[in-house]
């Protein structure tokens, strides 16, 4: 009756697993009572069976994260709060020092300059459709991932994740050796459809899909692979077919898992800068996206270069302040 | 109208083999011990789990039939379940789980609401169509859970352990309220348990499956004069042996010898049980009538209501029922060896 939830306990791609509730092993005490018919049993009523605390993971809601953390907290080991202070100070140094440095008087007349909103306006439309295009196909990837037994799964899986764990140049090098215009995939292209991609908009977006996909589909298939699939049974008994399951019962159960990775997808592409100037090159106005564009303007203009890391440094934070919930467990 | 089923499937370590006909007149009630199956068998009649070798047989339609090669998916069976934890779909208010399976047989919006809101307010549940299952107590859920399952008017209704999840208090209550809706459904209805008294009150059939195996059928009445098995035995809270009549009295093995009063049905494996309240325990040897007196030890006691129920050990086990005086005047709970009695004309013996 339980073998479903130990199943889904066994997850292991979503992170490190947090320690279970407090109450597991009474729980646990409970159950092993339950199972032998004695005569208090008979007597009395039964106890009913325990409900087993999953631990969360970590795209959870901060309200179930909370539960698994201690109330008053651990003693920390000696030595583990200066090394943490220095790696707070050093992830934060930069960014104070991008803010310090800030030309806040021409702010907003460089904010308005034309090249600046072009590369704005270039990076949105590549990343939403990266993120587009990586829920499209990642979504389905990740439900087979998480549900399908079928042989060379692992492989798969990995051939998934290789292009996180991958320099974004050689995955741009690799993307041009595909679909170039002598590319593999690219001859053909261009043959059949006249479509080449490099140096387009549209191989921006492939190269910052390339490199953000794998953030979804590994969110996403831990997100299928922790829900409890018998709400799904529950639909089939009510009449639902697979598709009025997925659509009507799954995505909603999965939808902070979904949340969370099309998040650090999007947040990915956004910020994709090898590949894309590798397989899509540096063409203002086509694929010249805001990375690309603060490089070159360090070259020549540090504060114009100050000045759309600014505009990058508050999307990221808007980003995080409306995911805050998912991520930070508050008091 | 009924269901007639066999069933073969292994899963994991359990072979379950099952044949079940159940009628359409009153609830049959499913009952055994933890990991006996009865969870595997409503997924298999469901169609959530397929089966390995079997037939699946409801008001003359066959769903499925592996002999045959015949399979009905689960969401085209006209099958109701009310699941263990129910599964209310959260994300859904009560309204919108109970309109789900209508909407999902082909039923428009509107109409699905207005019967749906129809099924809630025949659970006494009107008022909490926009809540969220979240919101609900224990109870509510169930009968939301129970709408569900009936609003798309299954020929099949299955449940499982529909109370276990309720507070002992609140159990007695929902009981007699579940009765009372199964009652009013006219298809065929099967309920599983592990709670005895949740199967003799709301069953009015019984099928007791342990390992997989159906050990016994029958109804309330039956189960409790003739178990069959250890585990009914002791959920009625009887003491049960089985041995060879021989004459007038029953041989077990290990040697000792039970004399009962009626003669025996005739030569063969016999049951014999002894009720615990027939049980007398004496400090000395008692002098009498008793045809059955051994030595034991008692090892434990229950108190059940006003009763102590002595566990005895010995060369027979056996349980005993005595008065919380005779517990303090023999000083039974300093353990001790004591002399178990019982009367012939106690012990009901019957074919294996």
């Amino acid at each position: 009756m339980t073998s479903r939830r130990s199943q889904a306990g066994e997850r292991g791609t979503g992170g490190a697993p947090l320690p279970k509730g407090p109450n597991s092993d009474a729980r646990a005490d409970a159950r092993e009572r339950d199972t032998s018919p004695s005569l208090a049993v008979v007597a009395g009523d039964a106890i009913s069976p325990p409900q087993r605390p999953e631990p969360a993971p970590w795209w959870a809601p901060a309200s179930e994260i909370r539960r698994a953390v201690r109330p008053g907290g651990d003693r920390a080991p000696f030595g583990f709060v200066p090394l943490a202070v220095v790696a707070v100070v050093f992830l934060t140094l930069p960014l104070v020092a991008l803010l310090a440095r800030a030309p806040w008087r021409s702010l907003p007349g460089d904010l308005t300059a034309p090249g600046v909103l072009t590369a704005l306006r270039l990076s949105l439309v590549c990343s939403v459709g990266a993120l587009c295009l990586s829920l499209v196909f990642g979504v389905p990837l990740a439900w087979l991932l998480a549900r399908v037994r079928f042989r060379g799964r692992n492989l798969v899986r990995a051939l998934v994740l290789l292009p996180m764990v991958l320099p974004p140049v050689v995955g741009g090098v690799a993307l041009l050796l595909a679909f170039g215009r002598q590319g593999i995939a690219g001859q053909w292209l261009d043959r059949l459809f006249g479509i080449t991609l490099p140096f387009s908009t549209a191989g921006a977006m492939l190269a910052e899909t390339f490199v953000a996909m794998p953030f979804l589909v590994i969110t996403v298939e831990a997100g299928i692979r922790a829900m409890d699939r018998r709400y799904e049974d529950a639909a089939a008994t009510l009449g639902a077919g697979r598709w009025r399951t997925f659509r009507l019962v799954t995505l909603p159960l999965i939808a902070p898992a979904l949340l969370a990775g099309g998040a650090l997808c999007w947040a990915r592409a956004l910020g994709e800068f090898g590949a894309t100037i590798t397989f899509a090159g540096n063409l203002p106005g086509t694929t010249q996206t805001m990375p690309l564009a603060v490089y070159l303007a360090l070259q020549n203009n540090v504060d114009a270069a100050i000045t759309l890391s600014l505009v990058m440094l508050a999307i990221s934070l808007a980003v995080l302040v409306g995911l805050r919930s998912h991520w930070f467990p508050s008091r | 109208m009924s269901l007639d089923a066999s069933i073969s499937l292994r899963k994991g370590t359990l072979e379950l083999d099952v044949a079940l006909t159940v009628g359409s007149s009153g609830v049959v009630v499913l009952l055994g011990p933890n990991a006996a199956g009865k969870t595997t068998l409503l997924r298999a009649l469901a169609g959530l789990v397929p089966l390995e070798r079997g037939r699946v047989e409801l008001d003359g339609v066959v769903l499925e039939d592996t002999a045959a090669g015949v399979r009905v998916p689960t969401e085209q069976r006209p099958v109701g379940v009310v699941f263990q934890d129910y599964l209310l779909f959260p994300h859904m208010t009560a309204l919108e789980n109970v309109a789900f399976g209508l909407r999902s047989r082909g039923a428009g919006r509107a109409a699905a609401r207005e019967h749906a809101l129809a099924m809630l307010d025949r659970m006494g549940l009107a008022d909490l169509a926009a809540a969220k299952p979240k919101a609900l107590s224990g109870g509510q859920a169930q009968r939301v859970a129970l709408a569900r399952a009936l609003a798309t008017e299954p020929r099949l209704l299955l449940l499982d352990e529909p109370l276990s999840a309720m507070d002992a208090g609140a159990r007695a209550e929902l009981r007699r309220g579940l009765t009372r809706h199964l009652a009013a459904y006219d298809g065929t209805c099967l309920v599983i348990t592990h709670d005895p008294i949740e199967a003799m009150t709301l069953g009015d059939q019984l099928v007791v499956l342990e390992k997989g195996r159906v050990v016994q059928a029958g109804s309330p009445a039956e189960l409790s004069s003739h178990p069959r098995s250890r585990y009914v035995a002791d959920m009625l809270g009887l003491n049960l042996y089985r041995g060879r009549a021989e004459g007038r009295s029953v041989a077990l093995s290990g040697g000792r010898r039970l004399v009962a009063a009626d003669p025996m049905p005739e030569d063969g494996d016999v049951f014999a049980v002894i009720p615990p309240r027939a049980v007398a325990l004496h400090r000395i040897l008692p002098e009498g009538s008793p045809r059955n007196v051994w030595k034991g030890v008692v090892e434990d006691l229950d108190i059940v209501g006003n009763h102590v129920r002595a566990h005895v050990s010995g060369e027979l086990p056996i349980i005993a029922e005595v008065t919380p005086g005779a517990v303090a005047s023999m000083h039974l709970d300093d353990g001790g060896s004591v002399y178990v009695a019982v009367k012939a004309v106690e012990i009901e013996v019957y074919e294996a």
